[in-house]
């Protein structure tokens, strides 16, 4: 059979099998599985099990777990709350008022959760209620808020971002700064669309609360110290070189704990249930980690990897063309797979063709991570979607079109970086010397 | 046997969140060694010098202990991930085929790498391979425990499969219908 055929076939018969029904992980690996049996006389059961426990015990990896744990004990404290409380006086006198809080607290929880749909859930429970409470326009409090929580992927921590950096082998402490930059640079740009549709549209918006006083905002702002506590001890520690990523996943798990425990929302069940949490998401990722392995490892067996960069290549694109041609497959992919499978299908398949293309796989990681958050608020398939409609009992697709505009600015984000590389890869490149 | 069966997975699910305890704590007291090691230092006197032997290693093969027997547990708690539009469109006699068929199929393939990852612990043991490191951990026991997960998924998955056949519905579906946190990352 020829390769065309062949990877033909194992398309067709990976979306059969994921749209069937089988979990990802296994439709991946069964996947590679027929790939080996078509076209390779190496024992397949071997390369399975090599290329599992080769996935599976990492120390980088470890990383996950520790962050995901520190995420689900943050959700059951009462650190929303505060941060609404301390942010919101100083947003009334921007245009947009309090929708901004929305933008501002999502980046700031984004900074110790590793998750999009966690952060959004995190921040919607408290601001969504307060927001239409004071009448702000529906349309944009749930749309700002599904655009912005999905800044916890591409600010670090961030679970797409160790799991990018285990499947290609880079250093997950340079990612994560990598994407600090194109992170407030995208919260900014959110910053600036609620600014110029209020001052379109000021009937639309509520009247103000009555102002404060200097002081008490003072005192409203220190609840905000735990989290900026947090963020240093974390994002401080990788960025300093003073920790390994999965070293300060633990400080920030540690942290987390005490926060829980000082402000009295530590109880057996809490952290029981934080525990079992953290323990099925992370087997959850982790198994398919396990499953693109075999898949990666089948692929380079079947050599469609090389084929298809060779054939990219003679196309002679220029990136410019390639990226707009990656990124309008990524959209239509995002429609209908979750972020994860999207990275690691990405990297079992056309890794060859990005480093051949030339582009730094620091900086490819970013780009990647953008195109999921797009993927996270674009219907049918959308956790931020599915995470908002739980909590207003909206439709998918009214949420979507809700979020249309942060979407398009996502799409602004991914031109700026791909026009001026640097908001991305300057700052990893002032990282002390991480270890 | 209800009882027997999710005594088992509990078991393997509780076992896999020790091992992620443990990690956490062996790391911890790393670092706090560390920041001891630099306390001490920034009052002049000599480093007690705390050192986790073989951390990476040991950690890395406790990670892939935890992640393989928290399957079974994970599945019933719905939160495996998996592509459900197509299940959400069908009316309720049609998705009962097709769920049938997911968890035949995902059976049938959880079956074989039970296999494989068996085979591949048990020629581990066979010759004796052991970690790199100053602690020289038996390669096959964290092999052994990622086969064993996968074991215990086998059978959920048979038990979900027998559960349908009888007429149920898989234990996950009300889990699968409203969200989990974090699942996509």
């Amino acid at each position: 059979m020829g390769l065309l055929e062949l990877a033909l076939l194992l398309m067709v018969l990976l979306f059969a099998i994921l749209a069937s029904g089988v979990w990802i992980a296994l439709g991946l690996a069964a996947c590679a599985l027929a790939a080996m049996l078509i076209n390779t006389t190496t024992p397949p059961d071997q390369a399975l099990a090599t290329a599992m426990w080769t996935a599976s015990n990492s120390w980088d990896l470890t990383a996950l777990p520790m962050f995901i744990w520190m995420g689900e004990v943050l959700y059951r404290t009462r650190l929303a709350e505060d941060m609404f409380e301390g942010l919101a006086p100083w947003m009334q006198r921007l245009p947009g008022r309090l929708l901004h809080v929305n933008v501002v607290s999502c980046t700031v929880f984004a900074a110790v959760s590793g998750s999009s749909a966690a952060t959004c859930a995190t921040i919607g429970r408290i601001s969504l209620p307060e927001l239409l409470k004071r009448r702000y326009d529906e349309r944009m409090a749930i749309g700002t808020l599904a655009g912005s929580g999905t800044l916890g992927l591409l600010i670090p921590p961030s679970i797409i971002m160790i799991v990018y950096a285990a499947a290609t082998e880079q250093s997950i402490a340079r990612l994560f700064i990598a994407g600090v930059v194109p992170g407030i640079l995208l919260a900014l740009l959110f910053m600036g669309f609620i600014m110029i549709w209020a001052m379109l549209n000021r009937r639309r918006m509520p009247p103000p609360d009555p102002p404060t006083t200097f002081v008490n905002r003072l005192v409203a702002t220190r609840r905000l110290a735990p989290v900026i506590l947090l963020i240093l001890g974390v994002i401080g520690a990788i960025y300093g070189g003073l920790a390994s990523a999965t070293e300060a996943a633990v400080v920030g798990l540690a942290l987390a704990l005490a926060l829980s425990w000082w402000t009295g929302t530590l109880t057996k069940k809490t952290f029981v249930d934080a525990l079992l949490g953290a323990t099925r998401t992370s087997c959850m990722i982790a198994f398919i980690l396990a499953g693109a392995a075999f898949l990666t490892a089948a692929m380079g067996f079947t050599g469609i990897p090389r084929a298809l960069a060779q054939w990219v290549g003679a196309l002679e694109l220029s990136q410019w063309q390639l990226l707009a041609a990656l990124t309008l497959f990524y959209i239509v992919l995002g429609c209908f797979l979750d972020g994860i499978s999207m990275v690691v299908l990405t990297t079992s398949v056309i890794m060859p063709l990005v480093e051949k293309a030339g582009f730094d796989l620091i900086w490819f990681g970013v780009y990647v991570v953008l195109v999921v958050e797009m993927a996270q608020i674009t219907p049918p398939v959308g956790f931020n979607l599915y995470v908002l409609q739980g909590m207003t009992g909206r439709n998918i697709f009214t949420i979507g079109a809700y979020a249309l505009p942060l979407f398009l600015l996502m799409v602004v984000a991914v031109v700026m970086i791909a026009a001026f590389p640097g908001l991305v890869l300057w700052l990893p490149s002032t990282m002390l010397d991480a270890r | 046997m209800r009882h027997i069966l999710d005594t088992l997975y509990r078991s393997a699910l509780w076992l896999s969140a020790a091992c992620l305890v443990a990690i956490a704590l062996l790391i911890g007291l790393q670092v706090a060694g560390r920041l001891l090691d630099a306390a001490l230092k920034l009052v002049g006197l000599d480093p007690v010098g705390i050192i986790v032997l073989s951390l990476a290693e040991i950690a890395g093969y406790l990670l892939a202990a935890a992640s393989f027997l928290a399957l079974a547990g994970t599945l019933k708690a719905g939160a495996h991930i998996r592509v459900t539009l197509v299940l959400a469109a069908l009316g309720e006699k049609r998705r009962r085929a097709l769920e049938m068929w997911a968890l035949g199929a995902a059976a049938a393939f959880c079956a074989y790498m039970t296999f494989s990852l068996c085979r591949f612990a048990y020629y581990s043991w066979l010759f004796h391979e052991i970690s790199p490191g100053l602690i020289r951990v038996p390669l096959a026991i964290p092999q052994a425990a990622m086969a064993f997960g996968m074991l215990v998924l086998t059978i959920a998955l048979l038990d979900e499969l027998v559960i349908v056949l009888k007429g149920g519905h898989p234990t996950f579906r009300r889990a699968e219908d409203v969200l989990m946190l974090g699942k996509e990352g």
